[in-house]
């Protein structure tokens, strides 16, 4: 699968790009089974957790917070950062942030690095960048080997592999590490991947890191993990380039009391994942001597103004929101066309693309519900779902494309029709007669043309009564007078 | 009591049935219908397909119609839905002050069909009767947008001969979404077949729901699969009676 | 001649701009008093909250024994030889007390990488214990040791007083009388459930993590 399929510019529009996987048993089956074990550890730890709705109060409030006041706790950020030894560069976009990022590389003379998984950095597309430019990456997450190993692209946020099983993992390490014996079974792939990776920890001297929270109170960096490659990353090497976006920020210290609890809860029901870090610029002794930050914009500082908006960046990345999704559930993350995939991807995707691209995300959805429940942050997808959808059909009001577009001009029709009852009742009769000629004896519609046949692909269509219920009304009005 | 029905665009052109099972069963229970003939659209295919304008003019003409009205009953939570999270919205953006407040006046008097015999008569027995194995499906709209919870158990219940078969994953969506339906029609019946394992175990002979939206999605896939069995809105079976039993409404 | 806007000044204009009209007052402020009605403060008793320190810590499958406070160098003893290792690392601050005969330490008074990735194991105080998650933290103090010290040892023996143990996570923060510059959360040996979502202990990191609960005065 090339780079370019989880690139929304060149990625195919949504119905289009979920039909591979629909057609895909053994996706769907993945992709089940890893979102039911997740849901079923969550339910069980949300259940526990008597203060649950308060601290998803508390934490929606923390980020609504932040995210108003984000220039000032960027600047205090930047402050304390640099103060204990940081460096920290600002990004206007990807192809900034990729370029400071580089050019730091060249100046430690880094032909190599190590990298904690990061989505930030596959936002930016980073990897194919450096690697064009001549320096090694080695991803370390267990997900991200196998992926790159793989030649495979992320479908989740979390647990990006969860759509590759055990024996295709297995013929990946074979494969790639030269292991002919290697079994499929998970604690033997793991040891191979534990082998692997420790000679990296100990001798690649620069790491890549992204940040799940960045602390503003003190300049300090926050990274949530579960295997410990984080850990080496961020101890282990000279050298360490951290990018975030800029909607990282917490105001304070304390506020990871809130965010740690219901991270690893929605992310991967745990009610707290192994290992988190923080660390603060640089401490002489202990961990990287030079430290960088790279402060990614990408088209999030636009998303501040309005508060429908807005709350998209409240995003912590647990992706408790796909896990919830029967949309996702279906698909998985592939179809989405984009490193955030998902109800979350969904709307933060073509925000950040300015709506020029992944039109289609915001319809991917039957505005169930489902994520706005689980959001730890209390982001209202569906609300936002709509505004996007609103947005989007005003860019096609001004298109000449919009005269081909089947659905459009019915529901231009529909809006005239529903204005006044007599025109709405005529559509009706209208209907009722059209309709009548795909109505088989049996009283029920089983293929119609044109758009119809979306609908009577895989379903039928019970034939219009031949009485509306306001016709009924009406004659039994007549008849009671 | 009185109550104004605001049938639906789509139950008024498709499901003729349920509203004159509403009708039936309101006028056993002793309340006063009214049906105001000039009644169209809430506008909640426009609004959740992005036409926000043309949405906002159906819902302008549904408070206008209805403001006097002592209440309104819906036989579709999501059209209730829609009234509830979305109306402000359009208003806001759209209205002026008096219909804005035409709208605060009206919504609280606005009711789906099981909330208006709980809360509004205070009825949990309709009297109803219709022995046959049944299973619910709760549209997502009712679920988690009106907050239904139990109601439409709790009506179920006290239907005489009702045999209850419970829905597994009953907090999954069907897949209709309304235009979803349409623009993702394969990711639509996707969500569709997983649901429809669950209905289908339930050796059930009718699913039942509070909104036809969804009744449609899977009854149109129940009777192209010659799967041996029927949708039915709640309204008709709690309508039904012995003296005159569901089948006569259809 | 002004010099074009950095990308520094382009950002921060272009929040300022967005979020002006949230601060009718002027410029962005700190922070407000924010709700923050979730429990702060766990209800346990002491007891069973050191017993529910022990329950959680278990439940990761890391070892836990118990005892008193002049017990401590012999706790250690007994794990040590139990561990069948010999080759071990102690953070700078460690008690001298602490460092049971029997088997070889290297003091970590500067050791290189390579002397840590040889050693068999580590042994550290801790900075507090959370019940609820049982978590334990690190503050990387002179007796916790830096932060590679109990990385790369697979073995990691951490010594936690009963009187450091909390029961919620915001009882921890509490307990911060201001911030840490580094701090390392370690709840259970590392996992993964990135294979088919069947959790596997031990990526890297220690894989063997024992407690020993002092109980001391609380």
């Amino acid at each position: 699968m090339s780079h370019a399929e989880l690139d929304p510019v060149y990625a195919p529009p949504f119905p289009e790009g979920a039909l591979p996987v629909l057609r895909n048993p053994q996706l769907r089956k993945n992709v089940a089974h890893a979102i039911d074990v997740i849901q079923a550890k969550r339910g069980r730890l949300v259940a526990e957790k008597t203060d649950w709705q308060e601290l998803r109060t508390a934490g929606s409030a923390i980020r609504a917070h932040a995210l108003e006041n984000l220039d000032y706790y960027l600047e205090q950020f930047e402050e304390r950062c640099t103060a204990a030894g940081g460096h920290v560069h600002w990004a206007v976009d990807a192809a900034e942030a990729r370029q400071i990022i580089l050019n730091l590389l060249r100046e430690e003379k880094a032909s190599e690095v190590i990298k904690i998984k990061t989505m930030t950095s596959a936002e930016i597309q980073l990897n194919p960048f450096l690697e064009t430019a001549g320096v090694k990456v080695f991803e370390t997450d267990l997900a991200e080997i196998i992926l790159q190993l793989g030649q495979e692209e992320p479908s989740h946020i979390v647990v990006p592999a969860l759509h590759i099983n055990r024996s295709q993992v297995r013929e990946i390490f074979a494969r790639s590490m030269g292991l002919k014996n290697l079994s499929d079974d998970p604690h033997a792939l793991t040891a191979a991947a534990r082998t692997y990776l420790r000679q990296k920890f100990l001798t690649i001297p620069t790491a890549i890191s992204g940040a799940n929270f960045l602390i503003a109170e003190t300049g300090g960096v926050a990274v949530v993990e579960s295997e410990g490659n984080g850990r080496m990353c961020l101890t282990l090497p000279r050298t360490m380039i951290t990018v975030a976006g800029i909607e990282k920020v917490l105001p304070r210290y304390q506020d990871l009391e809130v965010m740690l609890q219901v991270l690893a809860r929605s992310a991967t029901g745990e009610r707290m994942n192994p290992y988190t870090s923080l660390w603060t610029g640089v401490v002489p002794g202990d961990g990287p001597q030079r430290f960088y930050v790279v402060l990614l914009d990408n088209g999030r500082s636009r998303m501040l103004r309005r508060p429908v908006e807005r709350q998209t960046l409240k995003c912590i990345r647990c992706a408790a929101c796909m896990n919830a999704c029967p949309v996702y559930r279906q698909t998985g993350g592939h179809a989405y066309g984009s490193v955030y995939p998902g109800p979350i991807g969904a709307i933060l995707t073509p925000q950040l693309m300015e709506l020029k691209h992944a039109q289609t995300l915001p319809y991917a959805s039957s505005l169930c519900g489902a994520c706005y429940e689980v959001c730890p942050v209390k982001i209202n997808i569906p609300e936002v779902l709509l505004e996007l959808r609103a947005q989007v059909t005003d860019k096609e009001r001004k298109q000449t494309l919009r005269f081909f577009d089947p659905l459009y001009l019915g529901l231009r029709m529909a809006n005239l029709l529903f204005a006044r009852a007599w025109r709405f009742h005529l559509a009706q009769r209208f209907g009722r007669i059209g309709l009548g000629l795909f109505t088989r004896k049996d009283g029920w519609i089983h293929s119609l043309p044109f758009l119809g046949a979306k609908w009577t692909q895989t379903r039928d269509l019970r034939g219009l009564p031949q009485q509306t219920f306001h016709e009924w009304w009406a004659a039994r009005e007549r008849g009671a007078k | 009591m009185r109550t104004s029905l605001f049938i639906t665009c789509y139950n008024d052109t498709l499901f003729p049935e349920t509203g004159r099972a509403v009708v039936t069963l309101l006028e056993r229970l002793g309340v006063e219908l009214e049906f105001r003939p000039t009644q169209t659209c809430c506008g909640q295919m426009h609004a959740n397909t992005g036409f926000r304008g043309e949405a906002f003019s159906q819902a302008k003409r549904f408070v206008q119609l209805y403001r006097d009205a002592e209440s309104v009953l819906i036989p579709s939570s999501s059209c209730v839905a829609m009234i509830r999270d979305q109306y402000h919205g359009l208003f806001e953006e759209l209205g002026s002050e008096s219909l804005r407040k035409d709208f605060a006046a009206l919504l609280p008097r606005v009711y789906e069909l099981s909330e208006f015999l709980i809360d509004r008569l205070g009825v949990e027995d309709v009297g109803a009767y219709f022995p046959h194995r049944v299973t619910y499906h709760a549209s997502c709209h009712g679920l988690r947008a009106l907050h239904l919870a139990n109601k439409p158990y709790r009506l179920l219940a006290k239907v005489k001969g009702l045999d209850l078969a419970p829905l597994a994953n009953t907090d999954r969506c069907c897949g209709f979404g309304g235009t979803f339906s349409i623009k993702n029609a394969e990711v639509s019946s996707a969500m569709l077949a997983t649901k429809l394992q669950d209905v289908v175990t339930t050796g059930a002979e009718y699913c039942t729901a509070l909104d036809n939206s969804c009744l449609m999605h899977l009854g149109g896939a129940l009777h192209r699969q010659y799967a041996g069995m029927k949708t039915i809105h709640l309204a008709q079976i709690l309508a039904s009676t012995e003296e005159q039993p569901a089948e006569a409404f259809a | 001649m002004s010099a074009a806007p950095t990308s520094r000044q382009r950002i921060l204009a272009g929040i300022r701009s967005a979020t002006a009209h949230l601060h009718p007052a002027g410029s962005a402020q700190e922070t407000p008093v924010l709700p923050r009605d979730y429990v702060r403060r766990g209800s346990l008793s002491r007891d069973a909250c050191l017993e529910r320190m022990i329950e959680r810590l278990r439940e990761y499958d890391a070892e836990v024994v118990e005892c008193s406070p002049g017990e401590i160098p012999a706790a250690i003893a007994a794990q040590l030889a139990q561990s069948g290792r010999k080759r071990f690392v102690a953070p700078e601050g460690l008690p001298a007390a602490w460092l049971a005969d029997g088997v070889e330490w290297k003091i970590d008074h500067g050791l290189s990488t390579e002397e840590i990735e040889e050693a068999e194991g580590v042994v550290t105080a801790a900075f507090c214990g959370v019940a609820e998650s049982g978590t334990i933290t690190l503050h990387h103090s002179a007796a916790e040791g830096r932060r590679v010290l109990s990385l790369l040892p697979d073995w990691h023996l951490c010594v936690l007083r009963a009187s450091q143990v909390v029961e919620a996570l915001p009882e921890y923060f509490d307990r911060c009388a201001a911030p840490p510059a580094l701090v390392t959360f370690i709840s259970g040996p590392s996992a993964t459930a990135d294979i088919e979502m069947t959790r596997i202990k031990g990526v890297h990191g220690p894989r063997f993590l024992h407690v020993i609960l002092v109980r001391d005065a609380s």
